[in-house]
């Protein structure tokens, strides 16, 4: 395999959990800005490395507050990086249709973030990074045929 | 706001759901059928293990690496086991024949190399031990519970 920058799985996690408690709370008490703020924090992740998140700089911040032994579980960057621009997409998607008034379609999509950051969050499955393996072995498929 | 809330706790609900249906399944042994060659394990000669131990993994692939710790630890304590592992985007014809839909895979060959046992996921390192060495290797049940061929001498 070769050389790539690792992340920590756990603190991806944590992330995870926050953006998606973010997520429900902003939707009980309407915050729409709720949604272009998580979008924003999975954008700066995307784009710069999951080491500069706000939602992952949270999760070190709170482990350190605490003194959470929480062990770091490294993985390699691309695929949660991958996740963490589907994530912004659809976040980015979600905002521009509070724009005309869409609210229940934009927070429906807001709605299938949370869930799925719950989920990264419960059990470390990443419907993002399943979706880019698959493609990295769907392009490796499509070069060998 | 009462509406709104109860669709947030239904969100909730349905992702705990997912989770529990997802991690009975992650790591879970099922019973696998099919032969795998010696060409496909990239492998000249076999040496009449007792059980060979194969695993498709990926580049990128995280629990690739936990799950190679786990083999390799096994392979140490019981003998005879041989273990190969498979580069899925390598060996696409490979991955396709005996339709690994996802990194890791582990299959769990009989010395002949017909497939008894199949996971998808992370396997925990007992129920890896229990598919090489039978239901009784610690008066434990079989993966599923199913009894099964007993594979290591």
């Amino acid at each position: 395999m070769s050389e790539k920058r690792m992340v920590d799985k756990n603190g991806m996690r944590g992330g995870a959990g926050l953006s998606a408690v973010l997520l429900l709370v902003g939707f009980v008490f309407q915050w729409r800005a709720m949604v272009p703020a998580i979008g924003a924090a999975l954008a700066i992740g995307s784009l710069f490395g999951l080491r500069y998140s706000p939602l992952g700089a949270t999760y070190r911040f709170v482990k350190k507050a605490f003194r959470l032994s929480i062990p770091v579980e490294p993985e390699e960057e691309p695929p949660p990086r991958f996740a963490q621009t589907l994530g912004f997409v659809v976040c980015g998607i979600a905002s521009l249709l509070f724009i005309p008034g869409w609210n229940a379609a934009g927070w429906t999509l807001a709605l299938l973030v949370a869930g799925l950051q719950g989920l990264l969050a419960t059990t470390g499955l990443c419907i993002g990074c399943e979706i880019y393996l698959y493609a990295q072995r769907f392009k490796a498929h499509e070069v060998q045929a | 706001m009462i509406a709104r809330i109860i669709i947030a706790v239904a969100v909730s609900g349905a992702t705990i759901a997912l989770a529990v249906l997802w991690r009975r399944r992650e790591g879970r042994f099922d019973e696998g059928s099919g032969r795998f060659t010696p060409a496909d394990l990239g492998v000249v000669k076999i040496d009449r293990p007792s059980a060979v131990l194969v695993e498709f993994y990926g580049e990128d692939c995280a629990p690739c690496v936990t799950v190679e710790k786990r083999i390799g630890k096994i392979a140490a304590e019981v003998p005879g086991v041989q273990v190969v592992s498979i580069d899925a985007g390598a060996r696409m014809d490979v991955a396709d024949r005996h339709e690994v839909r996802r990194v890791p895979t582990l299959f769990v060959l009989d010395p002949d190399l017909h497939v008894i046992w199949r996971a998808s996921g992370v396997p925990s390192e007992d129920a890896i031990r229990t598919a090489l060495l039978g239901p009784d290797w610690a008066g434990r049940p079989s993966p599923n519970g199913a009894p099964r061929q007993r594979v290591a001498r």
